[in-house]
């Protein structure tokens, strides 16, 4: 689908789970931001920065994630089209984690003053917000299950099946496979692995005939099985808010 | 102040004051929110996954855990809440639960109507604000979590929880002498840890071998916070309260 607007799809999304007026929509639309292209990799948002923006992501894939004083990392979530990157340090104030772009991606920046006038003077464009808030926070709960709890097979299922889930919903992966540029670097570090675990359980996971993964395109074959695999239930993602 | 002090809902306008100037108006409005008051035994359930909230409870007193069970059984927990916290913001807006709640200890808790609470944050933007600050500082300790059980060994794990529960609990006075009652069983530490209770047991041991603390039974004793919080690769940045350290010392 071709957007006009590029915070169309912003409003597509919130659409699902708020009850936005004709009104609430062109308030959405008429945000004033910045258009930012960032290069594979780039931060977005560092950790202990004051934030003064609120960004929107509208292509590429974007993640969160915290580094460890002897260097490792912890991916924290992935993020896709229309979502917002940053909007738990934006109202916070202070970044406590980064954001990566995790591909080339393209970004609207908004003033964050920009978005609190707009939610102040706004109940169900605060509603909105707040509920991905609450969303964010559901996913990083199962995070830590799947983190804390989860054998390494059932880990990247979970992670694949969430992802999945998640593209389907907004609209992509409508030839049956998926854009899926993370490396298995980024995936393990999001399922706190090791790559070369990593490598076996997505290696097993394509003997089982549950995914096809190549050249960065990922292809569902068995979806049943797949959730099965890692114990996913779609309920934490709040789709029928 | 003790009257005051003893309205259940007390604390939370305490907290919420944290993050928000509240008007007068805002802070009678919060104070004269309608409540039932219940003593509820260790081991009660406030919350169940799939559950349609029709309440908000208030922790009056006593502790909690958030907990997901995976499909092999498994419990991890998610989070302690503490005296003072609200324990369903996080379903406020949000039509199932998507995960449990269950006490640590008997406690007294305050339920509040969720509609009632939901008209209030809705139409007064300060406390709305402050609400959503709350919820996204605890949004900010699952991320935490998630690196917590993602990339740090057993003894970083245990340490780092032991700080962040002492900062939490400090910044409402709860602590005493250095040390905290810790209301859970080493197998709740585990289930917080994505360890074993073996693994615990062992790791509390070596913490106190090193002098980083001392136990008698579950109180906790820092005997050096500064090394516990080093061996807990501990900065208390995420817990957003950095400027309310003195918070303690107004109590």
């Amino acid at each position: 689908m071709l957007d006009v607007h590029d915070l169309s799809p912003l409003v597509r999304r919130w659409s699902k789970h708020s009850d936005l007026s004709a009104q609430d929509r062109d308030a959405i639309l008429a945000l004033p931001f910045t258009r930012k292209v960032f290069g594979k990799d780039a931060y977005v948002v560092r950790e202990g920065q004051e934030t003064t923006d609120c960004t929107i992501l509208l292509k590429g894939f974007a993640f969160r994630q915290k580094l460890l004083r002897d260097g490792g990392r912890q991916i924290i979530s992935f993020h896709i089209p229309s979502e917002f990157v940053d909007l738990q340090n934006g109202l916070l104030g202070v970044a406590d984690h980064n954001v990566q772009s995790l591909n080339r991606c393209e970004m609207a920046i908004v003033p964050r003053s920009a978005l609190m006038d707009l939610t102040a003077s706004n109940p169900e464009i605060r509603l909105a917000v707040w509920i991905d808030t609450l969303i964010d926070a559901s996913i990083f709960r199962e995070w830590v299950v799947n983190v804390g709890r989860r054998d390494s097979r059932a880990r990247i299922a979970h992670l694949l099946c969430e992802l999945v889930f998640r593209l389907k919903r907004s609209g992509a992966g409508q030839n049956g496979f998926f854009d899926f540029p993370l490396t298995q670097e980024q995936l393990a570090d999001a399922t706190g692995l090791t790559a070369v675990h990593t490598n076996r359980t997505l290696q097993s996971l394509r003997r089982d005939k549950l995914i096809k993964l190549n050249s960065g395109m990922l292809t569902v074959l068995d979806w049943e099985a797949l959730c099965e695999a890692g114990d996913f239930d779609e309920l934490y993602l709040h789709q029928q808010v | 102040m003790t009257t005051s002090q003893d309205h259940p809902l007390q604390y939370l306008l305490r907290q919420l004051e944290l993050y928000s100037d509240l008007p007068d108006q805002d802070r009678r409005l919060v104070l004269e929110l309608p409540y039932r008051l219940r003593r509820l035994d260790a081991g009660s359930y406030l919350v169940r996954e799939g559950d349609k909230p029709t309440q908000c409870m208030v922790l009056a007193s006593g502790y909690a855990y958030r907990q997901k069970v995976t499909g092999d059984g498994s419990r991890q927990i998610l989070a302690v809440c503490i005296p003072g916290d609200a324990v369903d913001l996080q379903n406020m807006f949000l039509d199932v639960s998507d995960h449990s709640v269950q006490l640590l200890t008997a406690a007294n808790v305050a339920d509040v109507s969720r509609e009632t609470l939901q008209e209030l944050v809705l139409s007064r933007p300060a406390i709305g604000t402050a609400i959503i600050q709350l919820t996204l500082v605890e949004a900010s300790i699952l991320r935490e979590w998630v690196v917590n059980v993602g990339r740090r060994d057993a003894r970083e794990r245990i340490a780092h929880v032991l700080c962040e529960f002492a900062v939490r609990l400090e910044s409402r006075g709860l602590t005493a002498d250095h040390g905290f009652e810790l209301p859970m069983t080493q197998e709740q530490l585990a289930d917080a840890t994505g360890l074993t209770s073996v693994h615990v047991n062992r790791v509390l041991k070596g913490l106190e071998a090193d002098g980083l603390i001392s136990r008698q039974r579950r109180h906790i004793h820092f005997a050096d916070w500064r090394a516990l919080q080093d061996a807990g690769d501990f900065s208390r940045r995420y817990l957003h309260i950095s400027d309310h350290d003195t918070l303690a010392q107004t109590y």
